[in-house]
């Protein structure tokens, strides 16, 4: 069926999603991974259902990624139960692939790149969030 | 990675950039896993391309949407175009691009034939039971005409009251056949505002010939028609060529009135109007003539019906009026005018119909000095009883001014006689067919007597025209006819001799 197989190729794309100890829902992409509308919609839909309907904080590891497609970008500016996203990267790749998401579609929530999980995770506790 | 790598990276990097630009926005470029700066330069030019090309994909689609409603628009106004919104018929345009197709077809073959229809009184219709009517009537018109002339030919309505049929690929009989029964259609009777209308039409043929164009074709089914109804109600003619050569004479006509308006060759005579029970000069009567260079004189009878046809009617109106206005405000300077004199002035159907006329004749009084009792406007009979509202509203306007009001060819046409007193006239002028025997026939003088005494007891005084002799002046007066003119007394004077007649107004003319 077609909504197996979605599911089979999103359980590929991510490498793994969970809440640390900080209620940061962590998203972290897998190697290599080409992101486009249908895992793009996935990886939402799984965030929501994590989330519950509660705003909570996001950081997503793109540092493996390899591309963004517009069509994904177009779902990653739909809004959702993340109250703030970081987006972790670490290469010149990563920085111009976050900046044109950031450039060119206008995020539902407060959004920014990072290249330190530190700092992100700093950042994304002092936007302040009821705790997952 | 060393810097010859890189070189090579950097190439493949520059080709990649060719072909985008070539024009191929699908072109992505391998990002290496390093992920370093040309990788970041490759991703960043990768996702502008794919930013472009959406664009572009919208772009196109948006293209696609306009172009698709542009040509429904299109359509829809050929639609409009060749359709009478009225009845569905076919429009002119449309018409005329049948006709040149059907003439292109026909080649050497059997050519198509146009048929014109031009209702007769159809305005009747209009004026009397309102525009809804006339509408309801030219809709069961289009039906009929339709089922008249079966299907294959197109038929269309080109302007008011006006249908056109073309016909083809028939043989002559078979076409007046089908002219005769579009004829017969319309005689049933066609119930419109709550009155059963009959109709019948002038119908124009014009038989196909090879070589003939299509305007043409046109052309002398318009001049057939024109012609049919000139003769009268409910008449069919076919083209012929004499046709062509009186409607080029015609047209020849009209250019040069339109000279002769522009040119100065129009002048008014003035034929004295005689006061019969004192013999003195009651007034003048401003009859129009035209010195055409090559013709001489001519009289209105050989020139007005042209200049009716070709629309001049109320400029020639307006220019009689002005021209006659200005020369009773000369006259009054000098010689002097006698205190009940007045000019008459004679206009057409044509010029009552405009709304403006009386402010335009205020405004002339004003302008030459004229009193309003000077000036007399004259209007045939027949004409104030097919003029509708519109005439009656122009002659009360004119008797509000001032202005005396006759009506001329009084017992010519069929007044209802209840009307005569409400009318807002001063007099009346009874045509000088009256006249004959008046002397001779002793009935013919009971007649007269009996028609001056139903003016006189409207409240309105009586004129006679065309008095020919003493005999005819003096019987009128003893029948108390108050004003007389014709020949007997003075025929259509130039300018200076009528100035002269005032001058020496003690003299008497006859």
């Amino acid at each position: 069926m077609p909504h197996e197989d979605r599911e089979t190729q999103g359980g590929r794309d991510i490498s793994s999603l969970d809440f640390d100890i900080n209620g940061i829902l962590r998203l972290q992409w897998a190697r290599g991974v080409v992101i486009d509308a249908p895992n793009a919609q996935l990886a939402m839909d799984r965030v929501n259902e994590l989330c519950g309907g509660r705003p909570t904080p996001l950081l997503i590891d793109m540092a493996t990624t390899e591309s963004v497609s517009r069509a994904a970008r177009a779902v990653f500016a739909k809004h959702c139960d993340a109250s703030a996203i970081a987006l972790l990267g670490s290469s010149a790749v990563d920085r111009v692939l976050a900046n044109f998401f950031l450039g060119v579609n206008s995020a539902p929530v407060p959004t920014r790149f990072f290249t330190n999980g530190e700092e992100a995770v700093r950042w994304l506790t002092s936007q302040g969030h009821d705790g997952a | 990675m060393t810097g010859r790598d890189d070189d090579r990276r950097l190439e493949e990097l520059v080709d990649g950039i060719v072909v985008l630009s070539s024009g191929d926005l699908s072109n992505r470029l391998p990002v290496s896993p390093a992920r370093d700066g040309i990788d970041a330069v490759t991703t960043g030019i990768n996702l502008l391309a794919e930013e472009l090309q959406s664009m572009y994909e919208d772009l196109e689609v948006r293209v696609a949407e306009r172009t698709a409603l542009l040509e429904a628009a299109k359509a829809e106004l050929r639609r409009v175009i060749n359709t009478d919104e009225l009845t569905g018929l076919a429009s002119r345009s449309l018409l005329q691009e049948k006709v040149a197709e059907a003439v292109a077809g026909a080649g050497t073959g059997r050519q198509p034939a146009l048929i014109l229809m031009d209702l007769d009184s159809f305005r009747l219709i209009n004026d009397s039971l309102g525009h809804a009517a006339g509408d309801a009537v030219l809709r069961e018109t289009a039906l009929r005409l339709s089922a008249a002339a079966g299907p294959g030919h197109l038929i269309a309505r080109l302007s008011g009251d006006e249908f056109a049929v073309l016909v083809a690929d028939q043989d002559t009989e078979s076409v007046l056949q089908t002219a005769a029964r579009l004829g017969e259609s319309l005689k049933d009777r066609i119930v419109a505002g709550g009155v059963a209308v009959a109709l019948t039409a002038g119908t124009g043929v014009r038989l196909g010939e090879p070589g003939l164009r299509s305007e043409e074709l046109i052309r002398d089914a318009d001049i057939a028609m024109h012609e049919a109804k000139k003769r009268g109600r409910d008449t069919l003619l076919v083209f012929s060529a004499a046709m062509h050569e009186a409607a080029k004479q015609r047209v020849h006509q009209v250019a040069e009135l339109r000279t002769a308006l522009a040119t100065d060759q129009l002048e008014l005579e003035y034929q004295p109007i005689m006061d019969l029970r004192t013999g003195a000069i009651a007034g003048t009567e401003a009859l129009i003539r035209w010195r055409h260079p090559a013709l001489g004189l001519l009289g209105p009878d050989t020139f007005l019906d042209a200049a009716d046809e070709a629309g001049l009617t109320v400029e020639i109106g307006h220019w009689v009026l002005r021209n006659a206005i200005a020369q009773t405000g000369r006259w009054k300077s000098g010689p002097g005018l006698p205190a009940d004199f007045s000019t008459h002035i004679n206009l057409s159907p044509a010029d009552l119909h405009h709304v403006d006329l009386a402010p335009y004749v205020e405004g002339l009084l004003a302008q030459h000095g004229v009193e309003p009792r000077h000036i007399s406007i004259e209007i045939t009979e027949t004409a104030i009883m097919r003029g509708g509202p519109e005439v009656a509203a122009t002659m009360q306007s004119l008797n509000d001014l001032g202005v005396r009001i006759e009506i001329d060819d009084f017992g010519t046409g069929y007044s209802s006689i209840s009307y005569l007193r409400t009318l807002p006239a001063a007099q009346a002028k009874i045509d000088k067919s009256l006249l004959d025997g008046l002397t001779t026939d002793r009935q013919q003088e009971t007649f007269v007597a009996a028609i001056l005494q139903l003016i006189h007891s409207a409240g309105l005084g009586a004129v006679a025209e065309g008095i020919e002799d003493r005999e005819q002046a003096n019987r009128l007066r003893q029948l108390n006819c108050e004003f007389g003119q014709g020949y007997f007394f003075s025929r259509p004077l130039p300018v200076a001799d009528m100035t002269d007649l005032l001058a020496d107004r003690d003299g008497a003319v006859a």
